[in-house]
């Protein structure tokens, strides 16, 4: 039998859904970095990202028999991954993005080569996302990040195309005017 | 000037625009500065966003050891296979269990009509035993009375009733049940081959863990 790490995706799934651990394992590896960034980007904390992770290749795992191996994995595990960070949120209202009024929007101006302000810059870019309503940080994720198309977003996230583009309207320019002086000295550095 | 193109810069920078509208778009962009100068800002948030950094996770290995100790035996079924493959396994058994009930209700109405013919039952429990009348008779009767079948005719009638009646209902039945069971097994093989069974993971499978 061949090693699980030169297989097809799809052949990895038939064996994973027949119970074989090494094939789910190898599935893992492969989608680990995606899933751990949606969730990161979600939920903005590193252990939580990971424990959303983990609970995500969970479910996979017991709902295996449902997924249809010609479908996009990718997609079906963001898709559990997005579900895992918000019932973790929601679990758990402390670990709840803060409102964007009790952040501190810090002026990351004195020298943007240091690695302060750059910590600083991401640190902001970060919680100005989190900032953003559940539905539309999704969205926005999902694109920006892990560069999904509108279809494919609208089908994972179980939305009308339309909507799609309406969060995704809304959550950039929520996010231009959190952001709006940041981006001002970004644009002199980038003509700079 | 053409109208502004506001709602359509963010799928326009997607990429997710297509024939007439990107044209659309790209016409007016070329004139209106307002429409560039939004289109300029959404491309440098978007590349703000893509520059905030992940945290270092741990290796990805490191990462699939860690959930693969922590799954549970084997992949749920669900429900609605559960209740398809009790099915699968309940249909034959139902099956069985139908042609064991008629082949006994059979025999044993047989036995019960031979006693009484010996005399072995008093006449209040072959009262209860008799059958009610048979269709093939009622029927030769309504032939006979409205003369459309003479009285061989009605004979024959009988034999053919009589030879369907139980002899070809047997064979049917028999047959039915035989193709059922062979049907059944020749799937349950061909699921057991598909789920790999006596095929023995080979050692160069096991993933490597550091």
């Amino acid at each position: 039998m061949a090693s699980p790490s030169t297989l097809h995706e799809t052949e990895l799934v038939i064996l994973a859904q027949r119970g074989d651990r090494n094939a789910f394992g190898e599935l893992v590896q492969r989608h680990s970095r995606g899933v751990l960034g949606v969730a990161y980007r979600l939920c903005g904390e590193s252990q939580l990202a990971e424990d959303a992770a983990q609970e995500t290749f969970l479910r996979a795992w017991l709902n295996l028999s449902g997924f249809h191996p010609q479908t996009s994995l990718r997609n079906w595990l963001y898709r559990i991954a997005v579900n895992a960070v918000t019932d973790m949120l929601r679990k758990d209202r402390r670990l709840a993005p803060q409102d964007v009024d009790e952040m501190d929007l810090t002026d990351p101006r004195p020298g943007p080569e240091s690695r302060v302000a750059r910590d600083e810059g991401s640190a902001l870019v970060t919680r100005a996302v989190l900032s953003l309503p559940e539905a539309s940080r999704a969205a926005l994720v999902l694109k920006e990040y892990e560069g999904l198309s509108y279809q494919e977003i609208a089908g994972l996230l179980d939305i009308p195309l339309g909507t799609v583009m309406s969060r995704l309207n809304y959550a950039r320019k929520r996010l231009k005017e959190i952001l709006q002086p940041q981006l001002s000295i970004y644009a002199e550095v980038e003509n700079d | 000037m053409t109208e502004h193109v506001i709602n359509w810069i963010n799928a326009y920078l997607d990429g997710e625009l297509h024939g007439r509208r990107l044209a659309q778009v790209e016409s007016h962009l070329d004139e209106c500065a307002e429409c560039r100068a939004e289109l300029a800002s959404l491309q440098a948030l978007s590349t703000m966003l893509r520059e905030a950094p992940l945290p270092d996770f741990p290796p990805a290995e490191r990462f699939a050891a860690n959930v693969v100790l922590g799954l549970p035996r084997k992949p749920e079924t669900s429900p609605a296979r559960k209740a398809l493959e009790i099915a699968w396994w309940l249909a034959p058994v139902a099956l069985t269990a139908a042609w064991v009930f008629v082949q006994t209700t059979l025999l044993l109405s047989d036995w019960i009509g031979a006693a009484g013919r010996l005399g072995l039952l008093d006449k209040s429990a072959s009262a209860w035993l008799v059958p009610a009348v048979p269709r093939e008779t009622l029927l030769s009767a309504l032939l006979l009375q409205t003369g459309l079948l003479g009285g061989s005719g009605v004979q024959w009638l009988r034999s053919v009733s009589a030879f369907f009646g139980s002899a070809l209902a047997q064979v049917i039945w028999q047959v039915s049940i035989g193709l059922l069971y062979l049907a059944w097994i020749a799937s349950w093989w061909a699921r057991l081959g598909r789920r790999g069974y006596g095929q023995p993971l080979a050692a160069g499978s096991r993933p490597q863990v550091k």
